[in-house]
């Protein structure tokens, strides 16, 4: 506790020096001091103008958003808390069109739709009709009658791969530079909470108009965000909703229904779960369209948490809705993501009713959230554990960066910290808080961000979204060689002879092979450059002159929390060792290379983590 | 009569303590092997309280909801070839171990066990209202509180009553992500998948200062409290892990399939090395056991990898003198249903097959085989709670008695360890 005082009165004071007076940069840690904001816990009451002040501007900019620079701070903290969160929760006055648009690389060719489920089942296609795919079988005669149709089956999984796989640096790019942060954290919001796979939907253009419809409603009424989902393509088919039908429903729909988007588990019974699903039977779509087939549909009466009535998905919805728990569950899971674990049980109460009187427009919860006093009290300023997305759109944004770096690549940061957009890790999202963290992945993530501050060079990095597997790599080396395809693709490992085709119709290795030369034909290529930012010129334009107001102003700059002062003074020592001074003095390159050393080891810390 | 039973390890872990403790450490070692080789001293021995400490306990996952009746196979129950006309594995190709049951085919790993009474099969383990969900079900496997909505994993909790105190390493979670079994209060859980993983880039300058962040530890702030401790860990044993990871050299063969064989091999080297481990988490990955369609090969390919891997790591761990200390056992999250599908898979069904595997163990069957008549709407009933397998392992193989606090209820032990 001491130490924490003295911190803060340390890093405060240093924060006035920099900002050569600003008033509301002083309030760099710790805000109306340690005892106020455990006072604040669970009280849900708004935050006084008094009370409003750099730091919690900056707090609710960190979570309502992607974190902000200072000057962005700054701007939110000359307001009252009520405008304020008026300016973030009510973005649509705010102009968003000069934001791009996401642009398609067109890899859907006529004949493709419906995708068939599995490469044995375009052929078996092939065989009875001539064509699949939109692609015919060669004429008798030629070898391998069916390769185009297994070529063109291919190219379909790894393009649209490679397509999810853009959509999702363009999200990233849009959360980095929209000026409604809110709406892209609530649609990453959404997006956990209705997880949907490409790994199983296998079609970019069911998941981007998902991401669409979770953008539009991001903060709409939670009923037409759960009708919609229900009608929602990507999300029929990732919960095989096609095959719920009269005589044989499927209750995957009914039970995620209930478990993940409404409920959750021990509220209902399991054959709530089958009434639930009943009501769903012929909910389906054609490839892009939401259909309702009669014919599977089941009219019959169903029994439903304990009402009774010919009941079809909608009533579901609503009898779902009228259920107290459910607005606990929901205002308890938004509650989580934008401010702590564990909401105690008057908190939940309380916000449970502000979203049932309202009647689930969840515009009213947010507000009362943003600016609630517990938002701001001790429990919850810079306790949460970044989630990867968050941690890197937020680093980009510390750094003012206006467009999103491709290198290092942001899918494969995120990626092998246990987050891809689009590719959750099952129905149920992503678990968040202490599960972001491992041994392993704690030091990746410095790791990660060391490749951020020294990236590769454009010509050294390549392009990851042109790199064959190993495997057909081999491929195309031995065709290169001159190999015939059956040599080519022979596998030399062992127990991979299940796998192996008769190779007279198709080569199915070939085929894999050449689906991603298909794909890389098509799918645009993503133009490849650095994060581009001048930390000695960052610095020097806060006032910072000498090593330790360096390290100070970097640190309240990127840290929501103070970190220990002898560690901080470590920090000074490594800077002006390797600058040879104590003075930002000497060769630019040189001074930039040490903040950036500097900032790699910041940005390791495990106050870092946290925002 | 066996040679897994007549281990070394007492004579091996003097070894190992005299070794490093007993020659000392020679001052010309480079500092982080030092530090290393101390650490590594010092916790061989911070885990010797007595005959029971070193026990080790193996969980396998295997995820996606293993088919059990075409692993322990009821080949002379005519229901069972009515239910799966293209899927049932034929009388002859059974490899019968009881006049009632036998493995797969594929289980030739399984069958040298159960010879060699190394191996337990616990026939139809489940539990009351079984879900039919991979998420729900796993859950409720992982905490070991069906339909409860427990926050906690069973180990988790298990290593919390059983060393209040914050051990590092006592429970290692061989994968990319941590496992809910493994979540509890007092212990973070080594989580990694590849052991050079657990390293930070950068300047030795720069790695000097990562040390600092650490050095205090206690926060009033609980996240940073956890990331510190977690950094703390991850610095400590990272070079421990990544150590015996490159310095281990088998001649045992586990399998030909990859990913569980070299999670367990992993572990053997972890073993090897002298952590104070007490529980290891490793799964079979992707999902692999959830075949839905076109189930024959891959299944086959599937337990026989599982099988070679397991066999394989129990003769590992026999090489190296600790078979006696150490004890696998293996679930699923369900079983599938009795009818195969139209699609030559099976769905998602009930109640499965346990399996405890070890040298302390009693071989043979536990548990009674489920009815494929008397079934609940075409889903196996179950007959053993999976919580009383939890209950053998915690209370004869861990010698901890309280499990009902665990549990979270009483369930009585099996009798597997004698």
């Amino acid at each position: 506790m001491n130490l924490d005082r003295r911190t803060w009165a340390l890093v405060s004071r240093a924060a006035r020096g920099i900002c050569g007076g600003l008033a509301l940069c002083i309030q760099a840690f710790g805000g109306g001091g340690p005892d106020l904001a455990a006072a604040w816990i669970d009280d849900l009451r708004p935050i006084q103008t008094d009370d409003w002040k750099y730091e919690r501007a900056g707090h609710l900019l960190e979570r309502a958003g992607f974190g902000a620079t200072p000057a962005e701070i700054r701007s939110l903290a000359e307001l009252t808390p009520q405008e304020a969160v008026g300016r973030i929760v009510n973005y649509e006055s705010i102009d968003v069109s000069d934001l791009a648009e996401f642009e398609e690389s067109g890899l859907w060719d006529p004949g493709m739709d419906p995708f068939p489920p599995s490469r044995a089942e375009a052929v078996r296609i092939a065989r009875a009709n001539g064509v699949a795919l939109g692609v015919a079988v060669l004429p008798e005669g030629n070898s391998r009658r069916l390769q185009p149709v297994v070529d063109k089956f291919f190219y379909g999984l790894r393009a649209n791969v490679l397509e999810t796989r853009r959509l999702a640096l363009w999200w990233a790019n849009r959360m980095l530079t929209t000026p409604r942060p809110l709406q892209e954290k609530m649609t990453l919001f959404w997006h956990g909470h209705f997880a949907t796979s490409e790994t199983k939907v296998r079609d970019y253009r069911m998941l981007l108009a998902q991401n669409r419809m979770l953008r539009e409603n991001a903060t709409a009424s939670f009923r037409t965000i759960l009708l919609d989902i229900m009608r929602d393509p990507a999300m029929l088919v990732y919960l095989d909703n096609g095959e719920n039908v009269k005589d044989h429903p499927n209750e995957n729909f009914g039970r995620e229904l209930l478990e993940l988007f409404t409920m959750g588990v021990g509220n209902y019974t399991e054959r709530d779960i089958r009434e639930a699903s009943r009501a769903f039977t012929g909910w389906t779509n054609s490839v892009l369209e939401f259909r309702f087939d009669d014919a599977s549909h089941d009219f019959g009466t169903k029994e439903f948490l304990g009402e009774r009535g010919d009941f079809g998905g909608e009533q579901i919805v609503d009898i779902i809705l009228s259920q107290p728990v459910t607005a606990e569950f929901l205002a308890a899971k938004i509650y989580r993501y934008f401010v702590r674990e564990d909401p105690s049980e008057s908190t939940r109460k309380q916000l449970a009713r502000v979203l049932r009187d309202a009647r689930y427009e969840l515009k009213p919860l947010l507000r009362m959230i943003f600016l609630s006093r517990d938002f701001y009290s001790s429990a919850s300023v810079a306790t949460q554990i970044k989630s990867p997305v968050q941690l890197f759109v937020s680093t980009y944004r510390k750094l003012g960066l206006e467009r999103l770096p491709t290198i290092p690549d942001f899918n494969a940061l995120t990626g092998r910290l246990g987050q891809s957009l689009f590719f959750p890790p099952n129905v149920a999202g992503w678990a968040g808080g202490r599960t972001w963290i491992t041994p392993a992945t704690l030091l990746d993530r410095g790791n990660a961000l060391r490749n951020i501050l020294f990236a590769p060079e454009p010509e050294a990095y390549g392009h990851p979204d042109r790199r064959l597997p190993g495997i057909y790599r081999r491929v195309a080396d031995r065709l290169e060689q001159g190999m015939n395809i059956t040599n080519a693709t022979r596998s030399g490992d062992s127990g991979s002879s299940m796998l192996a085709d008769a190779d007279e119709d198709y080569n199915t290795r070939y085929g894999g092979y050449r689906g991603y030369v298909l794909a890389f034909e098509r799918i645009k290529l993503v133009p490849r450059h650095q994060a581009k930012f001048d930390l000695l010129s960052m610095v020097r334009s806060a006032g910072a002159d000498t090593a330790s107001e360096a390290v100070d102003h970097l640190l309240a700059r990127f840290l929501r929390t103070p970190i220990p002062a002898p560690v901080r003074n470590r920090l000074v020592d490594h800077l002006v060792e390797s600058l040879g001074s104590s003075r930002l003095s000497g060769d630019a390159a040189t001074v930039e290379e040490a903040l950036r050393s500097l900032l790699y080891i910041v940005l390791c810390s495990p106050e870092y983590q946290l925002g | 009569m066996n040679v897994l039973r007549t281990s070394l390890k007492h004579s091996r872990r003097e070894l190992l303590r005299r070794g490093l403790c007993g020659l000392g450490i020679p001052f010309g070692m480079p500092l982080l092997l030092r530090r290393t080789a101390s650490a590594l001293a010092t916790e061989a021995l911070a885990g010797n309280g007595g005959e029971h400490q070193e026990r080790i306990l193996v969980v396998v996952e295997l995820t996606g909801g293993n088919d059990g009746l075409n692993t322990v196979v009821p080949y002379r129950d005519d229901a069972y070839y009515r239910a799966r006309p293209t899927l049932a594995i034929p009388k002859n190709d059974v490899i019968a171990v009881t006049d009632e049951l036998g493995f797969h085919p594929s289980l030739v790993g399984f069958e040298r066990l159960f010879k060699d009474g190394l191996l337990a099969v616990v026939e139809g383990c489940g539990y009351p209202n079984p879900s039919l969900s991979h998420f729900s079900s796993m859950g409720f496997w992982h905490t070991g509180v069906p339909n409860g909505g427990e926050a906690l994993g069973w180990i988790g909790r298990f290593q919390d009553a059983q060393t209040p105190r914050s051990v590092p390493n006592a429970i290692v979670n061989v994968s990319s992500s941590q496992s809910l079994a493994v979540r509890g209060m007092v212990h973070s859980p080594l989580v990694f998948d590849d052991p050079h993983q657990l390293r930070r880039e950068g300047t030795e300058d720069e790695k000097q200062m990562f040390g600092h962040f650490t050095t205090q530890t206690e926060s009033n702030n609980p996240s940073l409290a956890f990331l510190r401790s977690t950094a703390r860990n991850a610095a400590d044993s990272g070079a421990l892990v990544r150590d015996a990871w490159t310095s281990y050299r088998t001649p045992v063969d586990y399998g030909i399939g990859g990913g569980l064989g070299s999670d367990l091999r992993k572990v053997a080297a972890l073993i090897a090395a002298g952590l104070p481990t007490r529980v290891y988490y490793v799964t079979y990955r992707g999902n692999a056991f959830d075949t839905h369609v076109h189930q024959a090969d891959l299944h086959s390919r599937i337990l026989m990898y599982a099988a070679d891997a397991v066999r394989g790591f129990v003769e590992d761990v026999g090489r190296i003198g600790r078979a006696g200390d150490v004890a696998v056992m293996i679930f699923t999250e369900f079983g599938r249903r009795i009818e195969e599908n139209a699609s030559q898979g099976t769905d998602h069904g009930t109640a499965g097959p346990m399996f405890i595997v070890g040298p302390s163990i009693q071989g043979g069957f536990y548990g009674r085989t489920p009815s494929l008549e008397d079934t609940d709407d075409g889903n196996l009933k179950m007959t053993t709670d999976f919580r009383r397998v939890y209950a053998t392992m915690i209370a004869e193989w861990m010698d901890f008695r309280d499990t009902s606090g665990i549990l979270k209820g009483g369930f009585e032990p099996l009798g597997v360890f004698s």
